[in-house]
C-alpha cells in the first residue's frame, strides 16, 4: 500500500512538473502611464491581451499616473528598468539614449516599415538609430463649445487672430469666460502659450530655439507673451484657473463652463462623447508672415521603448512594435490619440471629432514638438518654471525673454 | 585584562548590527550627498560626474547670477533663499501657534473631562489620514469656485466684498486680482499651505504633551491644591515644568518637520513654486532637473539646518540646575 502511494505521489509530481513546464510562456513586464482613470486605459486593456496571444507572451504589466511615472522612470537605475516601458520621445528618450540604457530598435523596426513612416520614428532617432515604438500622436487643440459660441452670435469657431479676440469679448459680455486653463499643471499652460509664440515666430524658428540652436531672445516671442497675458488681464481666462487642476478646468469645459478649451487631441474622445455640440479647430494665425494656420504643435510622442538591460531585448523588441500597433489601433477609435501607424482596420468607427483632427493633423503646414519634450530636463524645466510665471502675470514678455535667454543660453 | 578585553569585545559586537545599520542608512548617505554637492552629473543621462567645487551653493545661495556669456545680471530661478524663508516661517508658526494649541488641548484634555477618550482620537485622526488625502482635502476647501467651503463661507457671509479687495492690494507678485483663488498667488499660497500642515500634526503634539501630563505624579497636584494653587497656576508651576522634556521633544519634532516639509505642499501645490520649501526644491532639482549635485547641496543643506537648530533647541532647554550639579 505505501509503495502505491509512494508511486501515486511521484506520478503526481511528475505530471505537475511537466504540466509547469509545458504552460511555461516566456514573460515581458512592461510599464506604462494607464490608471484607471486614464485616457489610455482601455486602449492597452485590449492591446494587451490580443499581443499576449498572437505572440505567445506573458506581459506583466503596471500602469503608473503620469507625474509619479516621470519621478520614477527617472530614479531607477538601468537594471531595474522593465522589458519594456513608456517613454516621451524628444529630449526624454534622448537622455536613457545616450547613456545606453535603451536597446536599438532598427533590426526589428525593418518588419514593420509598411505600417509605420519613418516620419513617425523621427521623434525618438538618435545618432541615426531608432530607440523606440510611437503610439499614438497628439497635437495641440483649440476645443469649442458651439452652443455657448452660438448664444455670442458665432457658427464657427474663429479662424483669424482679431475674430477670435471678437468673439471672446462678446462671450464675456455674455457672461461666458471664453478659456479656461489650469495653473496647478504647467504643461497646460504651455498648451496655450506655444501655439501661440508658434503662430507669431513660424514653426520652423520654434523648433531651432527648442533644440538650443537659436536665442529665446526675440522680441516677436516677447509680444506672443504679452498677447497671451492681455488675453489674462482682459478678462478672457477664467481667474479660478490659476489655483484649479487639469481634470477640473476640463470637467468645466464639458459643463459648459467655458466657451475654449486648448488642450491635447488625447482629450478627443472624452470630449466628443460628452453632451454639447463640440468641435475642435486650431489657433489662429498672429503673425501671417511668418506662420500659417496648419502649423501645429505636438507630433508622435507616446513611446514604447526596449530596456537594453532586458533578458530577453529580441523578444521584448518584437513585443513593444506589436503592442505600439495595438495600442495605436485601440487607442484611435477610442479617441485617446491620432494614428501614428497606417491604419489597416475599418475607420468607420472613428469618433467625428477625432476625425476632424487627424485631418487636421494630415494637412498640416508644420510640427513642433511640446517644449517639455523636445528640450532635455533641465532646460525644460527652467522653461516650465517660467511659464507659470508667465500665467500668474508675475513676469511680462519682456522678461520672460530675457530669463530664458540668460538661464538657457 | 583578558576578561575586560573579551567583556569589551562582547560589547562591541552586540552593537555591531545596529553600528552597521546606523552607518549604512544615515551616516553613509550624508557622506554620500556631501561628495555629490561638490560635483554635477545626470543619472538618467549617464554623464561623467563633474567636480564643480563650491559653485553648487553659490547657485543656491545666489539671488542673482551673472551670465558668463553677457557678464549681465540675472533672476536665479533656483534661489535657495526664499524656500529658506519659508521653512523658517513654518517653523516659526509650528512652535509659536501648534505647539501652544496642542498644549491648551492636552491641559484641558487631562482633566478627565467628559468624552476625553473620543476627543482624543478626534484630535489624532488627521495624523493617521494620508497626507494626499488631506492634501485633496484642502484643496476642496479652498477650491475658488462654488464648491469651495472657504470661499462659499466667505461669501454668504459678504466678507469676501471686502477681504478679496484687501488682498489684491497686498499682492505684489501679480498683476491679477484675488478672487478667492488661495493656492493660486505666492502671497496666499504659503499660508494656505502652512494652514493644514498645522492643522494635521496638532494632535500628535497633543498626544505626547498628553501622555506627559498624565504621569505627572497625583500627590504633587493634591498638594498643590491643598495648598490653594488655582488650576493656572498648577499648570504654569507643576505641570508644564514636569513635561519638560517632552516640550522639548515636540519643539525639536515641529522646528525639523517644517525644516522637512514636502508631502502636503506637493499635494497642494503640485510643480508651481508659489509656496516652495526646501524639499520641494530639492524634489525638482534631483527628479525635474535631473541636476543630481544641486539636488545633493540642498539635502545637506537640510541636514546642516536640522541638526543645528536641534542642538539650538537642546541648549535653550537646557536645565541650568542640572547644569551646576
Amino acid at each position: 500500500m505505501k509503495k502505491v502511494c509512494a508511486l501515486l505521489l511521484a506520478l503526481t509530481m511528475v505530471l505537475g512538473m511537466a504540466s509547469a513546464f509545458a504552460d511555461e510562456v516566456p514573460t515581458l513586464t512592461l510599464w506604462c502611464i494607464a490608471t484607471e482613470s486614464d485616457a489610455n486605459r482601455p486602449a492597452y486593456e485590449a492591446a494587451i491581451p490580443a499581443v499576449e496571444e498572437a505572440l505567445g507572451v506573458k506581459i506583466e504589466w503596471e500602469a503608473f499616473e503620469n507625474d509619479s511615472y516621470k519621478t520614477k522612470i527617472k530614479s531607477t537605475s538601468a537594471e531595474e528598468l522593465p522589458d519594456i516601458f513608456f517613454t516621451w520621445s524628444g529630449a526624454f528618450a534622448g537622455d536613457f539614449a545616450t547613456a545606453g540604457k535603451l536597446y536599438c530598435l532598427d533590426e526589428e523596426y525593418k518588419n514593420y516599415t509598411a505600417d509605420l513612416p519613418e516620419v513617425m520614428l523621427q521623434n525618438s532617432t538618435y545618432d541615426g538609430k531608432h530607440y523606440a515604438v510611437p503610439l499614438t500622436m497628439n497635437i495641440v487643440t483649440l476645443f469649442a463649445n458651439m452652443d455657448l459660441l452660438k448664444e455670442a452670435g458665432y457658427d464657427a469657431v474663429p479662424t483669424t487672430y482679431d475674430d477670435l479676440m471678437a468673439c471672446c469679448a462678446a462671450l464675456k459680455e455674455k457672461g461666458i469666460i471664453p478659456f479656461g486653463c489650469s495653473g496647478n499643471a504647467t504643461w497646460c499652460v504651455t498648451e496655450y502659450l506655444e501655439p501661440i509664440i508658434e503662430k507669431t515666430i513660424g514653426y520652423e524658428a520654434m523648433n531651432e530655439i527648442f533644440a538650443g540652436r537659436a536665442t529665446w531672445n526675440d522680441p516677436a516671442i516677447a509680444t506672443a507673451v504679452d498677447t497671451f497675458q492681455k488675453m489674462i488681464i482682459d478678462g478672457y481666462f477664467d481667474p479660478d484657473g490659476l489655483s484649479l487642476d487639469n481634470d477640473t478646468v476640463k470637467a468645466n469645459f464639458i459643463a459648459g463652463k467655458y466657451a475654449f478649451y486648448q488642450n491635447g487631441s488625447w482629450n478627443c474622445g472624452e470630449i466628443n462623447d460628452a453632451e454639447g455640440n463640440f468641435q475642435a479647430a486650431l489657433f489662429p494665425v498672429m503673425d501671417a508672415e511668418k506662420a500659417t494656420y496648419g502649423q501645429v504643435i505636438g507630433g508622435p510622442n507616446d513611446a514604447l521603448a526596449v530596456s537594453a538591460a532586458s533578458k530577453n531585448p529580441e523578444l521584448a523588441a518584437k513585443v513593444a512594435f506589436a503592442l505600439g500597433k495595438e495600442i495605436c489601433h485601440y487607442g484611435y477609435l477610442a479617441g485617446s490619440g491620432l494614428p501614428a501607424w497606417t491604419p489597416d482596420y475599418d475607420t468607420s468607427a472613428v469618433k467625428p471629432l477625432v476625425a476632424d483632427v487627424a485631418k487636421m493633423v494630415a494637412e498640416s503646414e508644420g510640427m513642433v514638438l511640446f517644449g517639455d519634450n523636445a528640450m532635455s530636463a533641465d532646460p525644460a524645466n527652467v522653461y516650465l518654471s517660467y511659464v507659470a510665471k508667465v500665467y500668474g502675470c508675475e513676469i511680462d514678455g519682456a522678461g520672460f525673454i530675457e530669463a530664458l535667454t540668460n538661464e538657457l543660453q | 585584562m583578558k576578561r575586560t578585553f573579551t567583556y569589551k569585545l562582547n560589547i562591541f559586537l552586540f552593537l555591531l548590527p545596529a553600528l552597521i545599520l546606523f552607518i549604512g542608512i544615515l551616516i553613509a548617505p550624508i557622506i554620500m550627498s556631501a561628495y555629490y554637492s561638490f560635483h554635477e552629473f545626470n543619472l538618467v543621462a549617464n554623464t561623467d560626474m563633474e567636480y564643480v567645487g563650491l559653485n553648487n551653493y553659490r547657485i543656491l545661495f545666489s539671488s542673482m547670477l551673472t551670465n558668463p556669456n553677457t557678464g549681465k545680471l540675472y533672476a536665479n530661478s533656483m534661489y535657495l533663499g526664499d524656500a529658506l524663508a519659508h521653512s523658517l516661517i513654518l517653523a516659526a508658526l509650528s512652535t509659536f501657534i501648534q505647539l501652544p494649541l496642542a498644549l491648551i488641548i492636552a491641559l484641558k484634555l487631562s482633566k478627565g473631562i467628559r468624552g476625553e477618550r473620543a476627543y482624543l482620537s478626534i484630535f489624532f485622526m488627521p495624523v493617521l489620514i494620508s497626507t494626499v488625502i488631506i492634501g485633496r482635502l484642502w484643496m476642496n476647501i479652498y477650491d475658488p469656485g462654488q464648491a469651495g467651503l472657504l470661499n462659499a463661507g466667505l461669501r454668504a457671509l459678504g466678507i469676501d466684498k471686502w477681504l478679496f479687495p484687501a488682498i489684491t492690494s497686498r499682492i505684489t507678485s501679480s498683476k491679477l486680482p484675488f478672487t478667492g483663488q488661495w493656492t493660486g498667488f505666492r502671497e496666499t499660497a504659503l499660508l494656505a499651505a502652512f494652514i493644514p500642515i498645522l492643522w494635521q500634526y496638532v494632535g500628535y503634539h497633543m498626544l505626547l504633551m498628553y501622555a506627559g501630563i498624565k504621569g505627572v505624579p497625583a500627590d504633587l497636584l493634591e498638594a498643590a491644591q491643598l495648598d490653594g494653587c488655582t488650576e493656572g497656576q498648577v499648570n504654569r508651576f507643576i505641570i508644564i515644568p514636569y513635561i519638560k522634556p517632552i516640550l522639548k521633544v515636540c519643539v525639536i519634532f515641529a522646528v525639523t518637520g517644517s525644516l522637512k516639509s514636502f508631502d502636503l505642499i506637493y499635494a497642494l501645490m503640485k510643480d508651481t513654486s508659489r509656496a516652495e520649501l526646501p524639499s520641494t526644491l530639492m524634489y525638482k532639482l534631483l527628479f525635474l532637473h535631473q541636476r543630481y549635485g544641486l539636488g545633493s547641496t540642498v539635502a545637506v543643506i537640510l541636514i546642516v539646518l536640522c541638526f543645528l537648530f536641534a542642538m539650538l533647541i537642546s541648549l535653550a532647554f537646557r536645565d541650568k540646575g542640572a547644569k551646576v550639579a
